[in-house]
């Protein structure tokens, strides 16, 4: 009865990736908010045009979709899911039933 | 012109049952559900809030692209679970999925009238914005009442006749029409106005250097507080994925894989704010005094001079933006209170096609009431639209609870909810109790999070067969 973000049936590398994934996103989010975020508020030094301020949000934008975008293919590719769905045939139920 | 054609013609093809009207037959791929987000998300908070933040407040403005870095990547880890959950049990909206998981009529009704009173002052912002396009652009010939119920009357006319079909093929076209027009004024003003966008900001970094960087200047010019711009991005980060109008999109995906990819891309809309802001940021000092600063963008288009076929290009723009998204939001307000109120709580056996004419009465209703807001009365929409994101932002705690904790029960979710919304309602009326501007959502979230936790472990739990069913395990 305990929470679980992840189901119990993935394999434990995979499950350590996702919760790596899931670890980045919040590093993300917390970057973009106090108190991280005060520390790259400054106006100087101007990149590509941009001001550093709104520089540094697009990059944390640019990166997400990155790494985000790594994980789909990456999904795609191995057939992997953080939440494969349950009936996948009678050969899985066999193999859970014994 | 041509989007009321699109949206006529594409009712053709859908069934005529409410799973036809709400869901598009959970059929649709990737390049429509991604247009159908996207636009629903370029408002007119987006085309005309968006540079009007920029031009009076600044970096407060880079909250919205903050909020949408991390707003939908929730949907990549439980998105799947919940569409096929949904073609499971059939269900095609938010609060049918909770009120069965938690097997509660009163959770269906709590959260259907959250969502409704939250749609309309959002709906309010959408007419408003069509109507302030008609004014400035015809110089005042077309008053603001008129606009707004001209570019109604065209989005009832095709959300009438075509159901979710109609609005993602609309919201195709006016999607891809934004993005061009987008980047093309964004980089077209600062170049006009600065020589480029460089130049732009070295400009203005000498000028107005706090409006260069986060968190930019509150709503009365002075520096805007940390507190106010981390708990903006938080409270809209969570609540992003939660609306219920974006939220029934999920049942709408054709299958799990392009439901991802769907999130995967989601980023490029944020991407396409950027030149949005430009524009705002070229009028600070060109343009001073500009009042209300959403008219920003519409003032400086009439001021330039230009070709009969920009401004005409702009006005259609600015007016998809907030049609696409009134007939989003009217749509969802429409099938919510059909399917999640009134039938679940006074007529469960009522028919397909019953429901289909309820939603369209329900539809002008709503309209109606927004329009009223829109156009009669004063009331601030920036009061009424932080209110809604408070109360919506509450939803997320019991989705997280319905899809993640077997131990969660139906009293305590209602619990929370009911501490969640109590709270935000105190801080808004109470504002003397605000500390470092932060949202009172938040502190609703706080109350939530606590009352749903003890309160489901002092209730016996659900039955496990049952919960099996909806939670990760």
């Amino acid at each position: 009865m305990r929470p679980r973000l992840f189901s119990q049936r993935l394999d434990p590398r995979v499950l350590r990736l996702y919760r790596v994934v899931l670890g980045f996103f919040l590093l993300v989010f917390l970057a973009m908010i106090w108190p991280v975020a005060t520390v790259f508020s400054r106006v100087y030094p101007l990149v590509f045009g941009l001001p550093f301020s709104l520089f540094y949000i697009a990059t944390l934008l640019v990166l997400s979709f990155c790494v985000l975008l790594a994980l789909y293919l990456w999904e795609g590719r191995t057939g992997n899911s953080c939440d494969p769905p349950e009936d996948e045939g009678p050969e899985k139920e066999r193999r859970e039933d014994s | 012109m041509l989007s009321l054609v699109v949206g006529l013609w594409s009712g053709r093809g859908t069934s005529k049952g409410p799973e036809g009207y709400v869901a598009g037959d959970r059929t649709l791929g990737f390049l429509m559900l991604y247009f159908i987000l996207g636009a629903s998300i370029f408002s007119a908070f987006a085309f005309l809030g968006g540079p009007g933040w920029a031009y009076s407040r600044g970096a407060a403005a880079f909250y919205i692209l903050s909020y949408g870095t991390v707003g939908m990547v929730p949907w990549f880890f439980f998105g799947p679970r919940v569409a096929r959950l949904g073609r499971k049990f059939g269900f095609v909206t938010q609060a049918e999925l909770l009120s069965s998981r938690f097997q509660s009529k009163s959770l269906s009704a709590v959260l259907a009238s959250i969502s409704v009173v939250a749609f309309i002052p959002y709906l309010t912002l959408q007419m408003r914005g069509a109507g302030y396009v008609f004014n400035v652009v015809t110089e005042g010939r077309i008053p603001i009442w008129a606009g707004a119920a001209i570019a109604y009357g065209v989005v009832l006319a095709y959300v009438f006749r075509s159901g979710v079909m109609g609005v993602a093929w609309t919201n195709t076209l006016q999607g891809m029409f934004m993005m061009v027009l987008a980047w093309t004024l964004g980089l077209y003003l600062p170049h006009k106005l600065y020589g480029g966008v460089g130049p732009m900001f070295e400009v203005l970094a000498k000028a107005v250097p706090d409006m260069l960087k986060a968190p930019g200047l509150g709503s009365s010019g002075e520096v805007w507080t940390w507190g106010g711009y981390s708990s903006a991005i938080l409270i809209s980060a969570i609540g992003f994925g939660i609306w219920p109008h974006y939220f029934m999109k999920i049942f709408t995906a054709r299958n799990e894989r392009i439901l991802k990819k769907t999130v995967v891309f989601y980023p490029t809309f944020q991407i396409f704010l950027i030149p949005i802001l430009f524009i705002g940021f070229a009028g600070i000092l060109s343009y001073p005094g500009v009042d209300p600063a959403d008219e920003i963008l519409p003032t400086i288009l009439m001021s330039l001079d230009l070709p009969a076929v920009v401004i005409g290009l702009f006005c259609a723009g600015a007016l998809a933006a907030s049609m696409s998204t009134g007939d989003a939001l009217v749509h969802a307000a429409g099938s919510i209170l059909v399917r999640d109120f009134y039938r679940v709580v006074f007529r469960p056996d009522l028919t397909d096609a019953q429901q289909t004419r309820l939603i369209r009465i329900l539809v002008v209703v709503i309209s109606g009431v927004a329009y009223y807001f829109a156009v009669v009365s004063n009331q601030s929409l920036v009061a009424l639209l932080l209110l809604s994101y408070g109360f919506i932002a509450q939803i997320f705690p019991v989705l997280m609870a319905a899809l993640y904790w077997p131990r969660a029960t139906r009293p305590g979710v209602l619990a929370g909810l009911a501490a969640g919304c109590a709270a935000v309602v105190a801080f808004n009326v109470w504002p003397e109790l605000q500390w470092q501007q932060i949202h009172p959502g938040i502190w609703g979230l706080v109350a939530n999070v606590v009352a749903l936790v003890i309160v489901s472990l002092a209730t016996p739990p659900m039955d496990p067969t049952h919960v099996r069913e909806y939670v990760v395990h």
